[in-house]
């Protein structure tokens, strides 16, 4: 039953089914489905938090949201942002709306570019920028964001230190910054948690916590699910389907958790906080 | 150091070298004051020696900018110019031009005809089939989307291509020298028309390409993230991948196949001042002129009158640097 | 009469003008284009060591002012500044000796290049016997020799005689010329495969692969040539290729081994071919022809 208060949903996914291009074996055998029939809706100001164990298809799931399926990948089903097919929007605006950070942003060690940090995070004012002429320059507002998203993400300091030259945990803080920068409703992050250390941790979730405070949708999948248990609303996904969704305060959506991960774990309170512990 | 600084001071050293060719060859090094006194040293100095530096430096120019490009789109150190195909459909239109000259033109009356199309159809075949050759090797990966299936395309095509050619030289063996005269790279026969081209084309792929450059540092972050940031990946592959079968084609027509010029400009730019696609571009085309001018003016000079393949010299001059630089950073 | 005189004289005048204006050669090369010299050319370049040595057949050796580094014959030539290769000429080095006249073969960009830069190129490649009668010809035409013509005819002759050499039981057998130890045999229709047949062989190999066919060593083998023309440093290897060593000529020893001067000779279409067709019939006369073959 939705309340007046509850805010019309921004992503409305409708039986989705996916099957990947590279998951066809053969001609003759069917293509193995990574989602069946997945129904979600995201609405602006929340932080929803995708779990599930290995291969369920939850970074398939938030590529479908961000449209960043290949284009030979078997898609079936609706997903409609503000009322409008994803496959409806032009790229220039879709990149506006949606910002996402992705498992594979990470440099690998044979990175050629000299992009420094502030040049990562400059980039994410792209969907922003006019293409003529050539891409016109940064206006100071631009500058700005940079500059505030950077000290958010205390990234402030390594502006001009080369992507090459930091440590894992820095640039991911980095890529992090640069899906800020865009300034999107929506923010689509895959394992945004990788290489933090715990106080970096912390600070990632207060930030998504204020973010969606401001209105802004964030949806992240994560292994971390003690960090996915701060969530407004936790989507469990096994086997490519969603098996339950929810608030982590619902004894429903608890016991989905503990039941997808084949009850190797045990959700306590704790001081308020919901942990995930594992059952030896 | 800013980019400016940097294009200045490359284009300055590109002027002084050209200088330095204008006074080397053929044995005699010689003041440019005596040009004035012996009309055939003033067309040696004028017709020779000086469409030949500058051309060196166009050429290498272009093969700067395709290198530079080819990485870029690429995101790989050992990508260079002719990744897609293109030299191998360069060598294949040359050699079938040269023996359908030789069918066709056995009798005297023939050749005539054959004879002028050949000066100017030489040229023209490489470029034509250098860009076939892409569109084929495009084809073939099924459009400019993924990297890798046209990286995989383009050996394939390279390879097969490669094998007609092979095939073609099987049947008339007589196109044999000919043909590899023309694809060992020389800067030997550059004439002021050839050099007005290769400025042309590559001044304006130069500033197109600039204009293109952050999209290219955009997908360093990845294809999805630059899909995500808006980046229109199939029509910036596109635009890059012409430029680069254009600029390569453009080279290749004038002075065969020089290799590591393209391959190394980018790295050694990158290796002295690290830098956005922007300046990279620009800088790019600048080293590989400064490169193959400067490799062409040791090849004439070194074992005066005899002159050494160019493409040895880029490749030890190119390689040479970039291993002291590999040393100094203690890679 | 005054006026009389007086016409006559002009017309006199006029016809010995004339005749020193007509003095202008057009020579037609092998690619078809039209080069005209106002008198005969005295600094000759050549570019291809066929041609030098025609050249100096004719007796105009000392008109060469430049040559390619593959020119070899004769002696003289070795004194003459080389200019580079046939495909890679230095362009400096050719105009500083100022020749009148450039003879090469057609390699198109190179001839462009020269003749853009305004020197008087002639595109000449002798690859026939017909090629080199022509070559010839032009070339006298070029020089202002007279003779030309007759110097080919002498060769013709020269070669007649030779001929005229062989031992009886030699006449019509059945050889086989190797260029190259890759296997490259001469076929009928090259320069060397006309000599073989003008001195009355058979050749082994047939007609319709071009010139120099790249040939199956088992097709020899089932040919059976009667005698074998090889280079030198091949004689050695050739019982270790496989089933030669069951091949009459190789078993009785009837190979005739080429240094590379006899295999210029002979296979470069020039002058030489009396001097190589000469060591060739005496090698064959030296071996004992076959016994009742086919």
């Amino acid at each position: 039953m939705t309340t007046p208060a509850t805010p019309k949903p921004l992503l409305v996914i409708k039986d989705l089914s996916v099957s990947l291009e590279g998951a066809r074996r053969s001609t003759k055998v069917a293509p193995v489905p990574v989602l069946r029939s997945v129904n979600l809706a995201v609405e602006p100001g929340t932080w929803t938090a995708i779990v599930g164990p290995n291969g369920a298809g939850k970074t398939t799931l938030l590529r479908a949201c961000a449209n960043l399926l290949g284009r030979r990948d078997n898609i079936s089903g609706t997903i409609a942002l503000m009322g409008v097919p994803l496959g409806s929007w032009a790229a220039k605006d879709l990149a506006v709306m949606m910002a996402w950070l992705g498992t594979a942003d990470a440099f690998s060690d044979g990175d050629l570019s000299a992009l420094t940090a502030w040049d990562v995070v400059a980039l994410g004012r792209l969907p922003h920028q006019r293409w003529w002429p050539a891409l016109a320059p940064l206006t100071p507002a631009d500058e700005g964001v940079i500059q505030a998203v950077m000290m958010q993400t205390h990234t402030w300091q390594l502006r001009a230190k080369p992507l090459m030259q930091m440590s894992s945990g820095e640039r991911q803080r980095v890529h992090i910054a640069r899906a800020l920068a865009v300034k999107a409703k929506m923010v689509l992050m895959d394992e945004p948690l990788l290489n933090l250390d715990p106080p970096h941790q912390a600070e990632w979730i207060q930030l998504v916590r204020s973010m969606a405070a401001s209105g802004q949708a964030v949806v992240s999948v994560l292994h971390e699910l003690n960090a996915a248990l701060y969530a407004d609303k936790v989507v469990v996904l096994v086997g490519g389907r969603i098996t339950c969704s929810g608030a982590v305060s619902d004894e429903k959506t608890r016991a989905a958790i503990t039941d997808a991960f084949s009850n190797r774990i045990e959700i306590r309170q704790l001081d308020g906080h919901w942990v995930a512990l594992p059952r030896l | 150091m800013k980019t400016t600084s940097a294009a200045a001071l490359l284009f300055f050293a590109s002027v002084m070298v050209c200088l330095i060719g204008l006074l080397v060859g053929g044995g005699n090094f010689q003041w440019p004051w005596v040009a004035g006194q012996d009309a055939v040293t003033a067309t040696i100095i004028g017709e020779i020696r000086a469409p030949r530096s500058v051309g060196a430096w166009a050429a290498g120019s272009l093969l700067g900018l395709a290198g530079a490009v080819a990485q870029g789109i690429f995101r790989n150190p050992l990508a260079d110019p002719y990744l897609l195909g293109s030299s191998s459909g360069a060598a294949l239109a040359v050699a079938l031009c040269l023996s359908a000259a030789g069918w066709l033109g056995a009798d005297v009356a023939g050749a005539a005809f054959w004879g002028g199309l050949l000066a100017v159809g030489l040229s023209g075949a490489a470029f034509a089939g250098a860009l076939l050759a892409v569109l084929l090797t495009v084809a073939l990966a099924g459009g400019v989307a993924q990297g890798t299936r046209l990286l995989l395309g383009g050996v394939v095509v390279g390879v097969v291509l490669g094998a007609l050619t092979s095939f073609l030289v099987f049947l008339a063996p007589n196109v044999l020298l000919n043909m590899q005269g023309f694809m060992l790279g020389s800067t030997a026969l550059l004439n002021w028309s050839a050099v007005l081209r290769m400025t042309a084309i590559g001044a304006v792929c130069v500033l197109i390409a600039m204009s293109l450059a952050k999209p290219l540092d955009a997908l360093q972050l990845g294809e999805r993230t630059a899909r995500s940031l808006g980046v229109p990946l199939g029509r910036i592959n596109m635009a890059f991948i012409v430029l680069l079968a254009i600029v390569t084609g453009t080279a290749v027509a004038h002075t065969g196949l020089i290799a590591f010029v393209g391959l190394a400009a980018p790295h050694v730019v990158r290796a002295w001042l690290p830098c956005q696609h922007r300046a990279l571009l620009l800088l790019s085309s600048l080293t590989g002129g400064l490169l193959l001018l400067t490799a062409d003016v040791i090849a004439r000079w070194i074992f005066a009158p005899v002159e050494l393949p160019v493409g040895l010299l880029t490749a030890l001059i190119g390689g040479g640097y970039l291993l002291w630089r590999m040393r100094r950073v203690g890679l | 009469m005054q006026g009389h005189l007086q016409w006559l004289v002009g017309l006199a005048m006029s016809l010995v003008l004339g005749a020193s204006q007509a003095a202008t050669i057009s020579l037609r090369g092998d690619d078809g284009v039209l080069l005209t010299l106002d008198k005969p050319a005295t600094r000759v370049v050549t570019l291809l060591p066929s041609l030098a040595e025609v050249v100096c057949d004719l007796g105009a050796c000392q008109r060469l002012v430049g040559v390619d580094r593959y020119t070899n014959w004769p002696p003289q030539t070795a004194a003459v500044p080389v200019v580079g290769g046939g495909l890679d000429p230095q362009l400096e080095a050719i105009f500083r000796v100022k020749p009148d006249l450039i003879v090469m073969a057609p390699s198109s960009r190179v001839i462009a290049r020269l003749r853009d830069l305004g020197l008087p190129v002639l595109a000449l490649e002798p690859k026939r016997m017909g090629d080199l009668k022509r070559t010839y010809s032009v070339i006298g035409q070029a020089l202002g020799i007279a003779t030309a013509d007759q110097q080919f005819q002498a060769l013709q002759n020269g070669l007649k005689g030779v001929r005229a050499a062989v031992v009886k039981e030699w006449l019509g057998k059945r050889v086989y010329f190797e260029v190259s130890d890759e296997l490259y045999a001469a076929a009928p229709d090259s320069f060397v495969g006309e000599t073989l047949t003008a001195l009355g062989f058979e050749n082994a190999i047939e007609n319709g692969f071009g010139p120099f066919p790249k040939v199956n060593p088992e097709w020899v083998l089932r040919a059976q040539p009667d005698a074998l023309i090889v280079a030198e440093g091949t004689q050695k290897g050739l019982a270790s290729r496989p089933g030669w060593s069951g091949m009459r000529a190789v078993r009785a020893g009837r190979v005739c081994a080429m240094s590379q001067t006899e295999a210029d000779a002979l296979v470069r279409p020039g002058p030489r071919l009396i001097a190589g067709a000469r060591w060739l019939v005496n090698c064959i006369n030296e071996m004992p022809p076959p016994a009742g073959s086919e």
